[in-house]
């Protein structure tokens, strides 16, 4: 362990070296790792201070139209997807993947076959003694729990546990890689969309946010049949619930509950529980037909077409109202419909009569859309991180050698951690085999 | 009141006798003071336990039934709770007066300012949606048992800045102390950011969205990560291990807090 770190020690600063060795070794340094995690952090608390991912307006409100320029220059309005953070991200990456190779490496380059150090070698540890009696391998074995063999010879024997700990620094950091290709994996081939759906809309697209958000085909559709929410009695929510169906070339494949934090899964595509509104819907009475509109939706036959364009919950204290656009000749006009007064609730449009009948308050679910084809790297990484973890701090590698001499045998013992725990263990050993400390 | 209010208001009592028993220690220097110390600390976590167990109990009685883990009041109860916890479980390396009232001072003052503090709602409240899950369980301890543990890393590292000859314990001491406890914190930092994508996973679509809460327990990891590797790979000790455990804790405390009332975010739960 000492010699692979003198090893590692000499390689940063040895004389003479050509700048692009020397900034080699810069970035496979311990201190240049250092510095990026600073500077990750520092980014990171940026990103927490400035509001991330707000319109112009916004900012325009907190800052002066000077900082806001330079928030807008160096993207500290969406930090974490700037470009360099991104870069600290994968310089990080490459530093990690170099410092764990230039430490592994002779490790495994050098893997000598363990053996029996000399008589005077053993004497000069700190922890050693020697035994008169005979021993013999089962009894050897039975006192030595979890030990394992790892050289046996005429002169002696190498026991050695917890070798496993010798590996736990590389598996941690190998899981920091995974953890990172997973989020790299989930940032190029995943995405996240939203869908509203009304009680009963079916949609086979999702909205994809940012700054010129766009549709984007699911493959499959889902149809909302039901949309709950239920609220404890002090009025806080218990319950969103939205009974959906998965529908496919036409098909239905099966219906689910999408609650918060019951997530639907289907080829990969996770829809979960976001969010909920109202939005009011209006009944008219169109030539005597019933017809039930929300802002911005379209109604069209031979005589007629007109749109509800904007609700008011209250025009001049007359109550709610709904301004309405139709065509008339060909030119575009508007007009307000008052629901509560008799003379302004009626209006004859292209000959036809129309009555504003109704307002209904319709409830519709927010569904947030997702794929992430890099989760279960993710997921791999976070269990071998805390495997790592437990081995690196927890178990600890320590050999002990048996040698025999004339008369009996010595026995040695070594840890390069944990050396107070390891004490106690190979004072309990000596006292299992009487022997008398040399 | 409530029958686990008055068992915990018992405990904020049982605190306070513990730390004017410190005191009378650090007065008289008689070690049979010492001696009621650890049974008494061990009396008032049971009956700690006691009163989170009855608080659970009380709200099944509400039609609620969920763990006390779900808003402010609870959660700082809970943190004293896993302070006292950390304590017991490192009794053989923390067996110094010193640190014994430190840590009850942060247990008090827990316990105080949720009994005590206006802005804190001491009900018990449904859980809203997104807690309702099992891993609320598993993250909330993780992250406050790692929390708990750096407030013992912090209270050697304090403490390291000052000598007191017979009441502050030997540097050396103290400098392991402060790294022993970081191994046992930042396992579970690590298990708490874990558990905590995970969940993040189910109720919020995404493992990682870069909320305030989340972005400062990264900062806060990396911080204690530095810590490590200055120490294991450097050779850190003394005074430069103890800043680094005070601006750990320093980070802590922001996570814990200073997110709450300062930056709003999707763990806006604890206000």
């Amino acid at each position: 362990m000492n010699a692979i770190k003198n090893k590692a020690a000499e390689q940063v600063t040895p004389p003479g070296k050509s700048l692009f060795q020397s900034l080699q070794g810069f970035i496979a340094s311990i201190k240049f790792s250092i510095i990026l995690l600073t500077c990750i952090a520092l980014g990171s608390i940026i990103g927490t201070i400035i509001k991330q991912g707000v319109g112009p307006d916004e900012y325009l409100s907190l800052y002066s139209e000077h900082t806001y320029q330079i928030i807008n220059l160096l993207g500290l309005n969406d930090v974490y997807h700037s470009p360099w953070f991104i870069a600290l991200l994968f310089l990080f990456a490459i530093n990690l993947t170099l410092c764990t190779v230039r430490r592994f490496m002779p490790a495994f380059k050098g893997s000598k076959k363990a053996s029996v150090p000399e008589e005077s070698a053993m004497m000069d540890m700190s922890m050693s003694f020697r035994a008169s009696t005979s021993i013999d391998d089962a009894h050897l074995f039975s006192i030595l729990k979890g030990y394992r063999i790892s050289y046996s010879g005429e002169e002696g024997k190498v026991f050695q546990k917890g070798a496993l700990s010798k590996y736990g620094v590389l598996l941690i950091h190998t899981s920091i890689m995974l953890i990172l290709i997973g989020g790299f994996v989930g940032l190029v081939a995943g995405f996240k969309g939203f869908m509203v759906l009304h009680k009963g809309d079916i949609k086979n697209t999702i909205t994809i946010g940012g700054e010129k958000p766009y549709e984007k085909p699911l493959g499959f559709s889902i149809k909302c049949k039901e949309f709950q929410v239920s609220f404890y009695p002090n009025g806080a929510p218990k319950d969103y619930v939205s009974t959906v169906e998965v529908i496919e070339n036409g098909k239905i494949i099966f219906e689910k509950q999408i609650r918060v934090n019951e997530p639907l899964s289907y080829k990969g595509i996770h829809i979960y529980q976001a969010s909920y509104g109202s939005a009011p819907s209006f009944t008219f009475t169109i030539g005597g037909e019933r017809v039930s509109l929300r802002e911005k939706e379209a109604y069209r036959n031979d005589n007629i077409s007109l749109m509800p364009i904007r609700f008011e919950q209250d025009i001049h204290n007359f109550g709610p109202g709904i301004m309405v656009a139709y065509l008339e000749q060909g030119e575009p006009r508007t007009v307000w419909f008052v629901k509560n007064i008799e003379r302004f609730n009626e209006k004859i449009i292209q000959g036809v009569p129309v009555r504003f009948v109704d307002i209904q308050e319709n409830i519709y679910t927010g569904l947030s859309v997702s794929r992430d084809p890099g989760i279960w790297i993710v997921w791999a990484g976070f269990a071998f991180i805390l495997f790592g973890l437990y081995i690196n701090f927890f178990q600890y590698y320590r050999r002990i050698y048996i040698r025999n001499i004339a008369g009996g045998y010595l026995v040695a013992g070594i840890a390069i951690k944990n050396k107070e725990a390891f004490k106690k263990e190979f004072e309990m050993l000596r006292e299992k085999l009487n022997g008398i400390p040399s | 009141m409530a029958f686990h209010h008055k068992i915990l208001g018992i405990v904020t009592l049982l605190y306070l006798c513990l730390f004017f028993i410190h005191l009378i220690f650090f007065a008289f220097k008689k070690e049979k003071i010492v001696a009621i110390m650890w049974p008494l600390l061990y009396g008032t976590l049971g009956l700690h336990t006691v009163g989170l167990i009855l608080r659970w109990l009380e709200s099944y009685r509400h039609g609620m039934g969920h763990a006390p883990l779900s808003n402010f009041y609870e959660s700082l109860v809970f943190y004293a709770w896993c302070v006292s916890l950390i304590v017991v479980f490192m009794k053989k390396r923390l067996n110094y007066p010193a640190i014994t009232i430190c840590a009850t001072v942060i247990s008090l003052f827990l316990m105080g300012y949720a009994s005590i503090s206006p802005s804190v709602d001491r009900n018990i409240q449904p859980l809203v949606p997104a807690l309702q899950s099992n891993w609320l369980h598993i993250h909330v301890l993780t992250c406050f048992l790692a929390y708990a543990s750096f407030a013992v890393s912090f209270i050697s590292g304090f403490l390291y800045m000052f000598t007191w000859k017979n009441v502050i314990p030997p540097r050396d001491i103290l400098d392991e102390i402060n790294y022993r406890s970081v191994v046992v914190g930042f396992p579970m930092l690590s298990a708490g950011i874990f558990t905590g994508a995970v969940w993040a996973h189910y109720a919020w679509g995404s493992y990682w969205s870069w909320d305030p809460k989340e972005t400062w327990s990264l900062i806060t990891w990396i911080v204690y990560a530095v810590f490590l590797h200055a120490r294991l790979m450097r050779g850190w000790k003394g005074k430069k291990i103890a800043i680094l455990s005070i601006v750990g804790f320093a980070s802590v405390i922001f996570t814990y807090f200073g997110v709450n009332f300062i930056l709003s975010g999707l763990h806006s739960y604890a206000t």
